[in-house]
């Protein structure tokens, strides 16, 4: 195989060297022979009867030259064949046998068209029959109408093929048939599948551009012609006319419905539509596109430049248009040649896996000058008054979105991008996609977060609704998720050291990190306070917030970055006192986590080594919300002093609210005071008057508690557990 | 108000002193020396290599961030004898026309050694084009357009610059033999003049930044030599529009030429947002208007308080105050006798003899003598569309 390709030098030298190389099997082939008629042998003897094997044996054994006419026994075997074919289709050996015996000629041409048409396989096609076949289609003298016959079968079991080298070593040998004016539609759809980029030569192409002057714009020329294009654009360039179909005219072939049938009664899956790889763009959505910045570049090989000055040199590459799997990927991991156009990767995710791999710079770079380029152009240079909420922003910035959760990381050009873009986005447009990509830019170092960052958003917080309020805590809550997860991740990769990739990667220091991460978690604690009072402590907006301070309160546990940080008193208080008993419970959660959290920086701050060193005043502030927490909700000492809400005596009793330090107590808190009341009618169904009071009686506080841990508020239950 | 403006976006306040050092001193750190520091740490954090923030060797681009602004101060033009080093016949190709501009990412892989294979390439590409469906042959392109690609030697101002590219499509002429010179049907060029060196010298070694397209020609055949480089070199095309802030600048740029070089006028073309538009031609004799500038121009006494030392420089920088100052006068001078306000409206177009510029990203270079100054105005613009 190899000597065949490295002799490819011209179509016609190749047909007598693969004609030797065929009708003398490889020792490999020969083997794979031998253990076939060693199975034929077993078979036989349990199956000496079956008239089938016979009837192959017929066909096997027949001598060149037997008259087909008239003989009974060739009718009677080939009706049975038939039989077995239409049912339940052919093994690989009866395709091998029926094949040889229809292309040899051996009882000249009539049986052969019969035998071709009834050529069904049941599982897979033999490579070597297929080839040897091809052989005969040089050196026999089979009619025009055949040989079509002939090729149609092998493009209708082509994906059946059980291997493609053998063919694909004799590419220049079925090239050479594209001169047969006739075989020429279905020879070059065969090429088709199976041209790769190494038997793209240049004098197959001048072969083919002669053609073309011969007969014309001929759509199957086009199509390997375009096949050719995006191998080795160095060679031929043509564009397809966007009312010309895609694909080859699908052939009418007489075997698809026997086909389908006898795989359907085998119960196999086998795919059986020769799948091309598209070369042509698809052109479904007619109307002219108004963004064309916004339209993915289609996959085509570079311009080999190399090759042209010095062809001998270089390594074979394989384009990614040719590779259809991860398996393929792997292969040919070190040979692998970007395409042309960058874009075109974003729609591969193979590409993308490759991509990711690798980390070329260069390739990155122009993937993001591509990538900012279009965003630019759609989002922020639309001077003409275009609305760019479009269905193709949309497309796009999904595409985009889906690209970046499958690597994981953000493009440096969507970041320099969506800097710019923060400060002119209305909040509403595209709003979800955006922040997204937002949620999605890596670490900011703390000098630049302020500027780049918090200052566009700060303004469209306040400004916007209170549903761009609710996402926006979400994204940064994603923000904060994704670069905590960064750091367990490169933390954990630098005590490995592992120096790959070195020179792409650039130092941040832990004090850096704990900077931004500190910066983002104030400005959202800002944010929160802020738009807690503007919202009126709206629940939905809490919801959010918990959220982020759940990601926060974990920062040392969950991801090992030695660092906690507190809720500012605008979220705590909002939060204790709000009239939903979820968020309550949630509060409670988040202080139980500070309390773990805390203990063991505490214990490791004992410890012998150095971990790291919390602030006194953190100390201090968690304190002081525990006590104000368990004194509001279990002692029923509320608006005490020193407790952070203090109101003047006087005020408090205008209120007219007797009791007022035991109105937010688990009992009376307006997010409990429901459940409190059920309590009551069940503990004391009798009762005609209700009298919450008698629930703080020892006994039945403890079942009131447990009551409510039954109701699935566990937070309230790990910060104080039940007695 | 229904419009975006453009430079909004970049209202990065720029000069941010501690960022600026952060900068520059990033974009010399040898590529190296990061794994030492890496190790020298106890702890250390890898930056995703695809920040664009922290990673000085890439396009992180620093001036993505914070030199997008047009230069606030910039040398005045200097007559320039720039018929010395570049041939005459490509320097009146390029004063012949009048250019519609574009911006162009940098182009990857792009060789100046090899203008016969891109003119053979691009022959055949546009001979694809123009033959739908019908396949080309690269090496022995027919077809009825020849493209040609030339090198213009000398129009580099600094070591940075790539040298500009010129492409013209002939059309073949169906009768061989004739004597007269072939009609060119589609110019174009592409120039980076006194690039941003900072930016340029981010750019890795394969690429190359030619970030000024010039072309004149049909549409048609713009687009195929567009499609063509977009394929060939992966790069990027968009219009450029010369904004009202650079056609101020040109205003003053060329008015200031006047001592050395007769404007003869200076034509504005403004456009007022009122119902029905309203178009206003205003023009200028080319002495009125340098007397105007020479008034406006900072007063050396000013100058002498900053020292001796920039007095040469007197009168060789311009700045963007001064500029304002000019446009100033010029609408004062027209509300006096118009009672119209130009600054509500908008500068369309500029010309004098040295040139025309339109808002819309056309323009026209009349005297060579000093188009380096425009040019690299319009560098700087499209640099400033620079996605990284």
């Amino acid at each position: 195989m190899a000597a065949n390709q490295s002799a490819s030098g011209s179509s016609d030298s190749e047909s007598p060297s693969l004609f030797d190389s065929s009708s003398q099997p490889a020792p490999n082939s020969r083997s794979f022979n031998r253990s076939v008629r060693v199975a034929e042998k077993e078979r036989r003897k349990n199956e000496a009867e079956d008239p089938f094997v016979l009837a192959l044996k017929f066909f096997s054994d027949v001598e060149a030259g037997t008259p087909a006419v008239g003989n009974d026994n060739l009718e009677k075997n080939l009706v049975l064949v038939e039989r077995v074919a239409y049912s339940k289709g052919l093994s690989p050996e009866a395709i091998s046998v029926m094949l040889e015996f229809a292309m040899s000629l051996r009882m000249g041409t009539s049986p052969c068209v019969r035998v071709l048409k009834c050529l069904v396989p049941a599982s897979v096609v033999p490579q070597e029959a297929v080839v040897r076949a091809m052989v005969w289609l040089g050196v026999c003298k089979i009619p025009a109408s055949t040989q079509v016959l002939f090729i149609k079968w092998v493009l209708t079991i082509f994906d059946m093929i059980d291997a493609k080298d053998q063919l694909r070593a004799i590419y220049g040998f079925i090239f050479s048939f594209v001169t047969e004016e006739y075989l020429c539609p279905f020879v070059c759809h065969l090429l088709y599948l199976l041209t790769r980029k190494e038997s793209v030569r240049l004098f197959r192409v001048q072969k083919l551009l002669e053609l073309q002057s011969k007969l014309g714009r001929q759509p199957f020329l086009l199509h390997l012609l375009s096949l050719y294009k995006v191998f080795c654009p160095e060679y031929v360039t043509l564009s397809i006319p966007s009312r010309m179909k895609s694909g080859f005219r699908n052939h009418n072939s007489p075997w698809k419905s026997a086909l389908i049938a006898v795989q359907r009664r085998n119960g196999s899956q086998i795919a059986s539509s020769a799948s091309l790889p598209s070369t042509i763009k698809d052109k479904t959505s007619s109307r002219k596109r108004k963004h064309y910045h916004l339209e993915l570049p289609v996959l085509c090989s570079q311009v080999n430049q190399q090759a042209q000055t010095e062809p001998s040199l270089g390594r074979k590459l394989v384009s990614l248009v040719q590779l259809s799997s991860f398996t393929q990927l792997l292969d040919h991991m070190h040979s692998i040649e970007l395409p042309a156009q960058m874009g075109s990767l974003l729609g591969s995710s193979l590409a993308l896996q490759y991509l990711d791999c690798v980390q070329d710079e260069f390739a990155l770079l122009r993937l993001n000058f591509w990538l900012g380029y279009a965003l630019h152009e759609e989002f922020l240079f639309c001077g003409d008054g275009r609305a760019s909420n479009s269905e193709e922003a949309l497309q796009f910035l999904d595409k985009l979105l889906s690209t970046q959760h499958f690597l994981q990381e953000a493009f440096s050009s969507t970041e320099v991008f969506l800097y710019k873009f923060l400060s002119v986005w209305d909040g509403s447009l595209l709003r979800p996609q955006i922040l997204s990509l937002l949620s999605n830019i890596p670490v900011v170092p703390s000098s630049q977060i302020g500027r780049l960052l918090f200052e566009p958003l700060m303004q469209l917080f306040f400004t916007s609704s209170l549903f761009f309020k609710c996402g926006l805590i979400e994204c940064l809550n994603n923000m904060l998720l994704k670069w905590l997860v960064w750091h367990s991740v490169y933390a954990l990769e630098d005590d490995l050291d592992i120096s790959l990739n070195s020179h792409t990667s650039v130092n941040m220091t832990l004090s850096g990190f704990k900077d931004s991460v500190m910066e983002l978690v104030h400005f959202v604690g800002r944010l929160a306070s802020v738009g807690l009072q503007l919202e009126g402590g709206h629940s939905l907006l809490l919801s959010f917030i918990l959220d982020f301070y759940e990601t926060v309160c974990d920062t040392f546990l969950k991801y090992g970055l030695p660092l906690i940080v507190m809720f500012p008193p605008g979220v705590f208080f909002p939060a204790l006192l709000s009239p939903d008993p979820v968020s309550v419970d949630r509060l409670a959660y988040i202080m139980y986590r500070y309390k773990v959290n805390l203990t063991s920086a505490k214990n490791q701050e004992k410890g012998t080594e150095p971990a790291f060193h919390i602030n006194r005043q953190t100390f201090r502030e968690f304190n002081h919300y525990l006590v104000v927490m368990v004194s509001c909700l279990w002692n029923s000492r509320m608006f005490h002093s020193g407790m952070g809400v203090e109101l003047g005596e006087e005020l408090l009793l205008k209120s007219n609210v007797p009791q007022y330090s035991k109105s937010f107590d688990l009992v009376h808190h307006p997010a409990f005071l429901s459940y409190a009341v059920d309590f009551h009618h069940k503990c004391w169904p009798e009762r005609k008057d209700l009298d919450l009071e008698s629930i703080k009686q020892s006994k039945p506080w403890s079942w009131y508690l447990e009551y409510l841990h039954n109701q699935g508020y566990d937070g309230l239950k790990q910060i104080v557990p039940a007695p | 108000m229904g419009k975006r403006d453009v430079q909004i976006c970049f209202r990065f306040r720029s000069g941010t002193p501690d960022m600026e050092q952060h900068r520059s001193s990033g974009a010399r750190t040898p590529l190296n020396s990061a794994l030492v520091q890496r190790r020298s740490r106890s702890k250390s954090y890898r930056l995703s290599y695809r920040s664009c923030l922290g990673a000085p060797s890439r396009l992180g681009l620093t001036p993505a961030l914070t030199a997008r602004r047009l230069n606030t101060s910039r040398r005045a033009p200097k007559s320039h004898n720039i018929s010395e080093k570049v041939s005459v016949e490509q320097l009146a190709l390029l004063l012949k026309n009048e250019w519609k501009l574009s911006y162009v990412t940098p182009l990857y892989r792009f060789r100046h050694t090899q203008m016969r294979g891109y003119s053979r390439q691009l022959s055949a590409f546009i001979a694809a084009e123009k033959h739908q469906g019908l396949a080309v042959d690269v090496e022995a392109a027919q077809g009825s357009f020849r493209a040609s690609f030339s090198v213009i030697q000398g129009m580099t101002e600094t070591d940075d610059d790539a040298e500009t590219i010129l492409i013209q499509i002939h059309s073949k002429s169906s009768f061989p033999g004739q004597d007269e010179p072939q009609r060119a049907l589609w110019s174009g060029w592409l120039t980076c003049v006194y690039g941003n060196p900072e930016y340029l010298n981010s750019l890795p070694k394969d690429f190359t930044c030619l970030p000024l397209f010039c072309s004149s020609g049909s549409e048609v055949l713009t687009n195929a030599v567009k499609s063509w480089f977009q394929l060939t070199f992966d790069c990027c095309f968009g219009p450029l529009e010369i904004s009202h802030t650079s056609l101020q600048w040109l205003v003053a740029l060329w008015t200031n030429c006047h001592a050395e070089c007769n404007i003869q006028h200076l034509k504005m073309i403004w456009s007022v947002p009122v119902m029905p538009p309203l178009q206003i031609t205003y023009t200028v004799d080319g002495r009125d208007a340098w007397e105007l500038w020479n008034s406006v121009r900072r007063d050396p006494q000013e100058e002498g308080e900053g020292g001796k030392d920039e007095e040469e420089e007197t009168g060789s920088n311009i700045d963007i105050t001064e500029v304002e100052r000019f446009m100033q006068g010029l609408k004062g001078h027209f509300y006096r006798h118009f009672r119209l306000d130009l600054s509500a409206g908008s500068l369309k177009q500029v010309s004098t003899a040295l040139g025309l510029a339109k808002c819309n990203g056309r323009m026209k270079i009349s005297n060579s003598k000093y188009m380096i100054a425009t040019l690299t105005l319009l560098t700087e613009c499209a640099l400033l569309k620079m996605p990284m």
